[in-house]
C-alpha cells in the first residue's frame, strides 16, 4: 500500500444536518462517543498501510485543524510523507472555482512530487471497514485504470433513495453510476471510494479544468468512461452512509448492536482520534445504565438507556436520558429528561426540564445552548 | 517565563517486591493504577504541569514495559527540541559496568548528564508514589529560604510514623534531625522522598558520598544526614494533599478504592491538573441491558453484561452475564466469565476468571491477588 496515496475530499459535501453543521464541516460531526466521522476514513487508510494522505478541508477549516493537528493521532506526523491539509484556494484558475476538481488541480505539484503511483479516493461520511489491502490487490491484479468499491445494499423501505447506484456488467465492469430511486429491493450502492492510477487521475483533472464541463471527479470519470478500464470491488461488511440527520442518528444508535460495534471499532485495526486525557467514567450508587455506549471522563448519577454518551458528560441524579446522543461535556441536571434528542457539545439541560423529539426527527440542542426554567 | 533552570531526576528503578506478582514482570512505577494510569504517570504529570522542562528517568529493574509506556514522552508533552525527557539506564564505562547501588548513586552515575544540563536546581522525585504536587511551589519556598536542600514532608498518623523517615524541625521549619524509621518518633512529619537541591551542593556531596566505601549511597540514609551534619541549610516544606506510597497489595487496593469516593482529594477529574498517560485508542465502554454498575470507575473498551459494584475496571475488561464483581480492581484485558463471582480481589492484566468460579470472600479483611501464578491472599 506504500505505492498508494489517500485523498479525503471533505469539500462540497451536501449539508443536511441543520444546526449541527453550522460551524463545522459535515465530516467533523462527532460520532460514537469519542470520534469525528473523518477518524474512520483516516484510520482505515493508516491501518492499511497508506502513508500519505491529502485532506481537502473545505471552507470551515478551523475545527478540522484543531482536531487533525499535524496528524499525530494517526501516526501521520511524519518526516517523510504524512498528512497534507489543503484548505480551498482559487489561485491560478481563470475563474473562482472551488469545486472538487479545481481543488485537486491547485495541488497538482503535490501529486506530481509524490512517489506513489496510485491514488485512493474516499468520502469521510461513508463508514465502512473495507480491507483496502485486499481491494488494492484486486485493483492491481485486474490492471484496471479505476476500481470503484460498492456494497449490495438491501433496501426494502427505500431508506437509501438518492444515494449513488452503480450499474455493472456481468464481468463487474462499471457501466454507469446514477441515483438510486428505490425501485429495487437490493441495489449496488457506490461507497464513494475507489482506486485510480495517478496518471489517469491527473489526466482527468487537467482535462476537466480545460473543458470546464464539470468540477466533480465522478462526473468527469463517467464522461470519459470509454477511455478507461473501470471495474468494481464488492465490500460485504457493514456500511453507514451518513447523509442527513436521520441517518446520523441511526448510525450512532446502530453501535448499540454488538456485531456492528465490533466491526466498526475493531475489524482491520482500531479507530484513532485526538486524545483528551479524560480519566475513567465514574458511575455512582444511583446510576442505572442500560444498552448504552459511554466514553471516558463522564460522571453518571442518573438513568441512561439506548444512548451514546460522549467524553466528559455529566448526568445528575434523577435525570433520564433515553434514545439520545449526548455530545462532549454536555450536562443534564437533576430530574431532567432528555428523550430522542441530540445534544451538541457543551449543551446544558437544567433541573426539571424535559425535552423530547421523535426517533424519526430527534430534538436538537445546539452547541453551548442552555435550556433552563426561568 | 523561564525563572531558573530545574532538572528533575525521577527514580524509577525500584522493584517494589511487597507488591508480589504485580511487579513480577514490571517495575513498580509501571504498575497500573486508577483505571487507566500507571503509577509513574502521577510524578510525570506533576512535573509537566509544574512547568519542568528537563527530566531524566532513572530505570533499572525490568524496564521494558516502563520504557515502552514512556516512549519519547509525548503523552506528557516531553517530546521536545529544547529540553524534554531522557531515559537514563545504568551503563558501562572504561572501568566496567555497574548497577545503580542506591538512590544517590543513581544520580551520581549521571553527573555528566547533569553537568551538561548545567541546572541551578536538581529536583529528586520518586516514580513510586501517587499524589498531585506543584513542584514550582517547592522551588519558590526553597528560594525564599535560601536553602541548600528543601525536603517535601507530610504529616502522617502517629501510629504510622515509625514506618517512615521522620524529619524533626525547629519553628522555622529548618531541619534539625533525621530519624530513619524511629521506634519512638518525636514528630509525625514524614519525608516524601522529594528533594530540591542546589546543584552545586548536591554535586559536591554526591562525590563525597561515593568516596565513602561504607555508604549505602542512599539519599535518606546517607547523603541528607551528612549534609545536615556539615551544617548545610535544610528546610522542610509541608505538603497537605493526597499522597500514597502503595507499598503492599492491600495499600494498593485501598488507594484504588479511594478514587470511588466522589469527594476524594486526589480528584483525577481536575481539569487544571490533568494526569496524563499513554492511550490505547479503544472505543467507548458498553453497558448492556441487564447490567448493574454501582459506584464504579470504568475505562474504555469495557463490555459489561453482569454486575459491578464498588470496583475499578481498567481497559477492555469483559464482564459476562450473571458475573458479579464486588470491591475489586480488575486490570486491562481480563474476562470475568458467566456466573463467576469476584470479591475483594486485584486481578492482574489478561487473566480470565472461569465461568462459575468464585474468588475472594465477601466481608473478609483479606485482599486476593490473582495472577498467572494463582491466588495469593494478603
Amino acid at each position: 500500500m506504500e505505492k498508494c496515496l489517500g485523498i479525503i475530499s471533505g469539500a462540497n459535501i451536501e449539508n443536511n444536518f441543520g444546526a449541527l453543521c453550522v460551524h463545522r464541516p459535515v465530516y467533523m460531526l462527532p460520532f460514537a462517543g469519542r470520534y469525528r466521522l473523518i477518524d474512520f476514513s483516516l484510520s482505515n487508510m493508516v491501518n492499511n498501510g497508506i502513508r500519505t494522505v491529502a485532506v481537502y478541508t473545505g471552507e470551515k477549516v478551523r475545527s478540522t485543524m484543531d482536531h487533525v493537528e499535524d496528524g499525530k493521532a494517526w501516526d501521520l506526523n511524519r518526516r517523510f510523507n504524512g498528512l497534507f491539509l489543503f484548505p480551498p484556494v482559487s489561485h491560478g484558475l481563470s475563474a473562482k472555482r472551488t469545486g472538487e476538481i479545481p481543488q485537486y488541480y491547485t495541488t497538482k505539484d503535490f501529486f506530481e512530487q509524490a512517489k506513489e503511483k496510485y491514488v485512493f479516493i474516499n468520502h469521510p461520511n461513508i463508514l465502512a471497514k473495507v480491507d483496502l489491502t485486499e481491494a488494492f490487490r484486486f485493483f492491481r491484479e485486474t490492471d484496471a485504470d479505476i476500481t470503484f468499491i460498492y456494497k449490495k445494499q438491501q433496501d426494502p423501505f427505500g431508506e437509501y433513495v438518492n444515494t449513488h447506484k452503480m450499474n455493472l456488467a456481468d464481468d463487474g465492469a462499471v457501466l454507469n453510476i446514477g441515483t438510486n430511486l428505490g425501485t429495487e429491493r437490493e441495489f449496488n450502492m457506490y461507497l464513494k471510494m475507489g482506486f485510480l492510477k495517478k496518471d489517469v487521475f491527473m489526466k482527468l483533472v487537467k482535462e476537466a479544468i480545460e473543458r470546464g464541463e464539470s468540477d466533480n471527479l465522478l462526473e468527469t470519470i463517467l464522461m470519459n468512461k470509454q477511455k478507461y478500464k473501470i471495474n468494481s470491488y464488492e465490500f460485504t461488511g457493514h456500511v453507514e452512509n451518513i447523509r442527513n440527520l436521520k441517518s446520523f442518528y441511526d448510525a450512532n444508535l446502530n453501535l448499540l448492536k454488538k456485531d456492528i460495534a465490533r466491526e466498526l471499532f475493531y475489524t482491520n485495526g482500531t479507530i484513532f482520534t485526538k486524545t483528551k486525557d479524560e480519566p475513567s467514567t465514574l458511575y455512582t450508587e444511583d446510576s442505572v445504565v442500560q444498552n448504552s455506549l459511554v466514553a471516558n471522563g463522564c460522571v453518571i448519577e442518573g438513568t441512561v438507556e439506548n444512548s451514546i454518551i460522549f467524553r466528559g458528560v455529566k448526568i445528575k441524579k434523577g435525570a433520564i436520558v433515553k434514545n439520545s446522543i449526548i455530545m462532549q461535556k454536555s450536562e443534564i441536571h437533576e430530574n431532567a429528561a432528555v428523550i430522542n434528542s441530540i445534544m451538541d457539545k457543551q449543551g446544558v439541560v437544567g433541573e426539571d426540564i424535559r425535552i423530547a423529539g421523535s426517533m424519526l426527527m430527534p430534538f436538537i440542542v445546539e452547541k453551548k445552548q442552555v435550556i433552563r426554567k426561568d | 517565563m523561564i525563572e531558573s533552570k530545574v532538572v528533575a531526576m525521577l527514580l524509577a528503578g525500584g522493584q517494589g517486591s511487597r507488591l508480589k506478582t504485580l511487579t513480577k514482570k514490571i517495575a513498580k512505577p509501571a504498575v497500573p493504577f486508577g483505571g487507566k494510569y500507571r503509577i509513574i504517570d502521577f510524578a510525570l504529570s506533576n512535573a509537566a504541569n509544574s512547568g519542568i522542562d528537563d527530566i531524566g528517568i532513572l530505570t533499572q529493574y525490568k524496564p521494558y514495559l516502563l520504557n515502552s509506556h514512556i516512549g519519547i514522552g509525548s503523552s506528557w508533552d516531553y517530546d521536545r527540541n529544547i529540553g524534554g525527557l531522557r531515559i537514563l539506564p545504568p551503563f558501562t564505562s572504561e572501568d566496567g559496568g555497574r548497577w545503580y547501588t542506591g538512590t544517590a548513586n543513581a544520580v551520581f552515575e549521571n553527573i555528566d548528564f547533569l553537568d551538561e544540563m548545567n541546572p541551578e536546581y536538581v529536583l529528586i522525585l520518586s516514580g513510586d508514589h501517587i499524589y498531585k504536587m506543584d513542584y514550582s511551589e517547592l522551588l519558590r519556598a526553597h528560594k525564599e529560604k535560601g536553602a541548600d536542600v528543601s525536603i517535601a514532608v507530610m504529616e502522617v498518623p502517629w501510629e504510622d510514623a515509625s514506618r517512615f523517615g521522620i524529619v524533626n524541625v525547629d519553628e522555622e521549619n529548618k531541619i534539625v534531625e533525621f530519624e530513619e524509621k524511629p521506634e519512638n518518633p518525636k514528630n509525625n512529619m514524614a519525608s516524601m522522598g522529594i528533594y530540591m537541591f542546589d546543584w552545586k551542593e548536591l554535586r559536591e556531596y554526591l562525590i563525597k558520598d561515593d568516596e565513602n566505601p561504607d555508604s549505602d549511597n542512599d539519599f535518606g540514609k546517607n547523603v541528607l544526614p551528612m549534609m545536615l551534619e556539615e551544617g548545610r541549610k535544610m528546610y522542610a516544606w509541608v505538603f497537605d494533599g493526597y499522597w500514597k506510597d502503595v507499598g503492599t497489595v492491600k495499600s494498593y487496593w485501598e488507594a484504588n478504592m479511594d478514587l470511588l469516593d466522589p469527594g476524594n482529594s486526589l480528584d483525577i477529574y481536575d481539569k487544571d491538573w490533568r494526569i496524563y498517560t499513554r492511550t490505547r485508542n479503544l472505543p467507548p465502554q458498553y453497558l448492556a441491558r441487564g447490567s448493574v454498575v454501582k459506584n464504579a470507575l470504568v475505562n474504555e473498551g469495557c463490555y459489561i453484561r453482569g454486575t459491578l459494584k464498588n470496583s475499578i475496571l481498567f481497559s477492555d475488561v469483559i464482564i459476562e452475564e450473571d458475573a458479579l464483581v464486588v470491591d475489586s480492581v480488575v486490570h486491562s484485558d481480563c474476562v470475568i466469565e458467566k456466573g463467576a463471582k469476584v470479591y475483594r480481589a486485584v486481578i492482574s492484566e489478561g487473566m480470565t476468571v472461569k465461568a462459575g468460579e468464585v474468588i475472594g470472600q465477601e466481608g473478609s479483611e483479606n485482599i486476593y491477588l490473582v495472577s498467572d501464578e494463582g491466588i495469593s491472599v494478603e
